[in-house]
């Protein structure tokens, strides 16, 4: 549709302030973690950077503890995003491609997980942990992210089932392919776009965990940016410098990522968005 | 199609792992809720439904559920106003419309901490940028403390918290604007209708099943909100901002009475539940009025 | 090669019979095609023999073996789909070669039989590519290459053409003749299409809401149909329908009138015995059948609505004294013009009188 130039106007003004709002507190962030601490508490606040200095970087990485705490949540992201791609896909093929007795009522049951404040399993888990030794560990975490990213993984794939023709998968049957090959050979390729999207999901959703990280961890050595960086938080003296060099660093990782596969991720949440 | 184990033995990972993770935790959690167990660890009697009594009869749960109503709404109205903004201009094309469409999203994907320290510091009095532009726009004489005050604080709380859900919002409304069909503005503006009678008339209510299903899932998302109000405020300032999570953790690992946090932890559970199968049964019944 | 045997072949869905009791007999190397309105319940059919739908009842035999539970792969057929159903991530040669790796084949077979067939369908120049490359056309011979590698006892089309445009599928149709000629293999195919069944088939079995309505040579059908539908169904334009009451008999014929449209006494042939007076019957005749009033035994007017010119014919709708619609086919298109009164006779030799009360053929 064409557009007249004062909707163009009003377009090019909602754009601006659009992308102000997203971006502009980030650049915020990321300037001010070059400026000199001076500069960061200045009365009257630079939008570009007047001095520049990495030695908040150099703090953050030689003399505090983000440097273990990064390798903890790419630790746990990694394994928490394999363990969810393994148990969503052939779930969710099932619950969208293959008729079984049940089938609704189970699929409503593990959506219900979405109804529960987190907190509620955490008192009776943290019991359960310790119980079996892994309050403390880094395998508590993944397993806890698994399972609070699962729901939503199934139901994220299931528009990119949807978008894979029935009669695909009945040729394979007739051309006598085993469920497991037309899983892996037909199926997978097909909805690598789903996959990745969920991919993206269960690390971001891991990356960004707060609540269990910080119970179920309690050595400093285990713990993830999230915990970590919010211990320095409670600090009475707040170093900004650190703190906004480390919010720049912990954002490298997710942009990043996003650079690579976000567009099928947002495709992925939009499009499972509407049945 | 002819094994008929074959899809239990496809769904049965997830099942098991979600029923051993989610599913025995939550039964555990009714279990506690009818013991006296204080610390974690320790022992305890049951007591029947004395926690619930307690919880009930206390002042704190029914204050921290209307906070929780509060923090529901507020979100819910910020975030939709500001999606729908977002989504009508995304829905456009313009150059770069992909590029916008995916970064949109960016500070929902960067950890609660980041957004927490990016906006203490934005808001904060020594340095921060919100301040000085707010003295200058005139909006305010001086600075202030946005966390001090009971009613800013919550208001302050909300806002943030709405900066980081809006475009995630954003992107489910921009799902449902795409489904209109194009042609449908084509034979409104052939029949003379003008840009606001297309809003009103087509665009408004073909989204109405996509705000339906984000108004059900959100208001169960942000309910559950945890992390940005205890990493902000832990609740304060003077429980001004303790809403029902912040209570039961509160009242759990601050205030070592792990069944009365439990006894919480069930109400919430079934308010919810409650309200989503509600949803549900409202969503269905619009759907089969259709 | 094998022929196929449906023994009372039911399939219900829930409570709904979508095919209700099915026999049919397939010989070796015949071409069926399944012709009916949609929903009638011949992709169903065809899904049951293919082994992608459970057979709620009856048995499918295939080359004299029962394989109503067997796995569709197992079935020795080959299935060509409405919408190609080619694997999109995978090469022209990847994808006929698919079934063949399933099988377990050597590699340099599963060449070979791939670079045969690809001669056979011209395909050769587009081993490489995918099949978002290719032309509707050519998808369409991919999949069906897909299903020659296989040498299957049968093959199945699913509506095979109704993606192509126009000009493409009057090209398939022969291709796909062509093909039943060279391979002589047995032969199943469903379509909407009367004008593909008629072309095509050996046989035609016309599928009514679950059941057979008649089976037979194209022709037969067209000259001799058994019932109503049939009469309705096989035919372009479809046959005018009149109601008609039996009056009488005259040797094997049978006389009916229809006084509201003004005729008494007209012979109708019957098949076996004239029904008994009274009787409400529907006489029925092609608009081809329909000729110029002069010298007519039996004689129509109506006014004309439409005149639809084809070029070679034209069709022309009237509507009857009793408001009721009629169509002749005529040769002489510039005779009629809307609004006019036309006068016709109808061809006693090719009158249809079917019970009104049953549908069948009298």
């Amino acid at each position: 549709m064409r557009r007249s130039l004062a909707q163009n106007l009003v377009l090019a003004l909602g754009l601006l302030v659009l992308a102000a709002l997203v971006l502009l507190p980030f650049w915020w962030v990321a300037s001010g973690s070059v400026k000199l601490p001076k500069e960061i508490i200045q009365r009257v606040p630079t939008m570009m950077p007047h001095s520049f200095t990495t030695q908040h970087f150099e703090k953050l990485f030689s003399s505090s503890d983000f440097p273990t705490y990064l390798v903890n949540s790419l630790l746990v992201a990694l394994a928490s995003t394999a363990a969810t791609v393994a148990l969503a896909l052939p779930a969710a093929y099932a619950f969208f491609r293959m008729d079984f007795p049940g089938r609704a009522a189970l699929y409503r049951a593990i959506l219900l997980a979405y109804a529960f404040p987190g907190v509620v399993v955490l008192i009776p888990l943290y019991g359960l942990f310790s119980a079996a030794g892994l309050v403390d560990s880094r395998i508590s975490l993944v397993i806890v992210n698994v399972a609070f990213a699962l729901p939503f993984a199934i139901w994220m794939m299931r528009s990119f089932l949807a978008s894979v023709p029935r009669e695909i998968e009945e040729a394979a049957l007739i051309d006598g392919a085993p469920v497991a090959t037309i899983l892996l050979r037909i199926m997978v390729p097909l909805i690598a776009p789903g996959i990745a999207s969920v991919a993206v999901f269960a690390f971001i959703a891991s990356w960004t965990e707060y609540l269990f990280a910080s119970v179920l961890i309690v050595s400093d050595e285990r713990r993830t940016i999230p915990v970590g960086f919010a211990g320095i938080i409670g600090q009475y003296q707040i170093d900004w410098g650190l703190l906004l060099a480390g919010a720049t660093a912990a954002t490298i990782p997710v942009v990043l990522l996003f650079a690579l596969v976000g567009r099928w991720f947002v495709a992925g949440l939009t499009e499972g968005a509407v049945k | 199609m002819r094994n008929a184990t074959l899809p239990f033995a496809f769904v049965a990972p997830a099942l098991v792992f979600l029923a051993a993770v989610l599913g025995w935790p939550l039964l555990q959690a009714v279990w506690l809720s009818l013991q006296d167990v204080g610390v974690i660890g320790s022992q305890g009697r049951f007591v029947g439904l004395a926690n619930y009594a307690a919880v009930l009869g206390d002042g704190r749960f029914w204050r921290a559920l209307l906070r929780s109503l509060v923090w529901v709404a507020g979100n819910a109205a910020v975030q939709t106003l500001a999606a729908l903004g977002a989504a009508l201009i995304l829905n456009q094309q313009f150059p770069g419309v992909r590029l916008a469409r995916t970064w949109i999203i960016l500070g929902w994907i960067v950890p609660t901490v980041v957004v927490v320290i990016i906006w203490r510091w934005l808001l904060s009095t020594s340095g921060g940028m919100i301040n000085p532009l707010l003295v200058q726009a005139g909006v305010i004489d001086r600075p202030v403390g946005f966390f001090a005050s009971r009613e800013s604080a919550m208001t302050t709380l909300i806002l943030i918290n709405s900066w980081r859900w809006f475009p995630f919002t954003t992107l489910m409304l921009l799902a449902g604007l795409t489904r209109i069909p194009g042609e449908l503005y084509e034979a409104a503006r052939i029949d003379g209708a003008g840009a606001v009678k297309r809003f009103t008339r087509i665009t408004w209510p073909l989204l109405q099943p996509t705000l339906l299903v984000l108004g059900v899932v959100g208001t169960l998302l942000s309910f559950n909100v945890f992390d940005v109000i205890w990493l902000l405020t832990a609740g304060g300032p003077a429980q001004a901002t303790q809403t029902l999570p912040v209570l039961i953790y509160e009242t759990a690992f601050k205030g070592y009475r792990l069944s009365e946090a439990a006894a919480v932890s069930v109400i919430t559970s079934l308010l919810l539940m409650a309200f989503a199968v509600a949803a549900t049964r409202a969503m269905a019944a619009d759907e089969a009025e259709r | 090669m094998a022929g196929l045997v449906l023994s009372s072949v039911k399939k219900r869905f829930g409570a709904v019979e979508v095919v209700g009791g099915v026999d049919l007999a397939v010989a070796d190397g015949e071409f069926l095609v399944f012709v009916g309105p949609s929903g009638c319940g011949k992709s169903t059919l065809l899904r049951m023999i293919a082994g992608l739908e459970r057979v709620s009842e009856g048995r499918i035999e295939i080359g004299g073996r029962d394989v109503t539970d067997e796995d569709p792969s197992k079935r020795g057929i080959a299935m060509v789909f409405q919408t190609y159903a080619l694997y999109p991530h995978m090469t022209v040669a990847a994808n006929m070669g698919f079934p063949l790796e399933m099988a377990g084949q050597p590699k340099r077979e599963i060449d070979a039989k791939v670079a045969e067939a690809a001669r056979v369908l011209r395909l050769e120049p587009f081993l490489e590519r995918k099949p978002r490359e290719l032309s509707g056309g050519q998808r369409q011979r991919v999949a069906i290459g897909r299903a020659i590698v296989r040498q299957p006892q049968v093959f199945l089309f699913d509506e095979p053409l109704s993606n192509l445009d126009a000009e493409l599928r009057v090209g398939m149709r022969v291709e796909i003749a062509r093909l039943h000629q060279a391979l002589g293999a047995t032969m199943v195919y469903v379509t909407h299409d009367q004008v593909e069944a008629m072309t095509l088939a050996d046989r035609i079995a016309v599928l009514n809401a679950g059941r057979i309505e008649q089976v037979g040579a194209p022709l037969d059908l067209y000259e001799d149909p058994d019932n109503l539908f049939v009469a309705g169904f096989i035919g372009s334009p479809r046959m005018n329908i009149l109601d008609a009451d039996v009056v009488g008999s005259d040797g094997g014929d049978a006389l009916v009138s229809m006084p509201r449209l003004g005729l008494e006494g007209v012979a109708a042939p019957c098949r076996g015995a004239a029904p008994p007076p009274g009787t409400a019957a529907k006489l029925g005749i092609r608009p081809e059948h329909v000729g110029g009033a002069e010298g007519a035994t039996a004689m129509l007017a109506g006014t004309v609505t439409v005149v639809e010119r084809l070029g070679g014919v034209a069709h022309v709708h009237v509507e009857l004294a009793d408001g009721s619609g009629f169509t002749i086919e005529s040769r002489e298109a510039r005779r009629f013009q809307p609004g006019e009164t036309a006068r016709f006779g109808l061809d006693p030799r090719h009158l249809y009188l079917f019970d009104a009360a049953t549908g069948r053929r009298v």
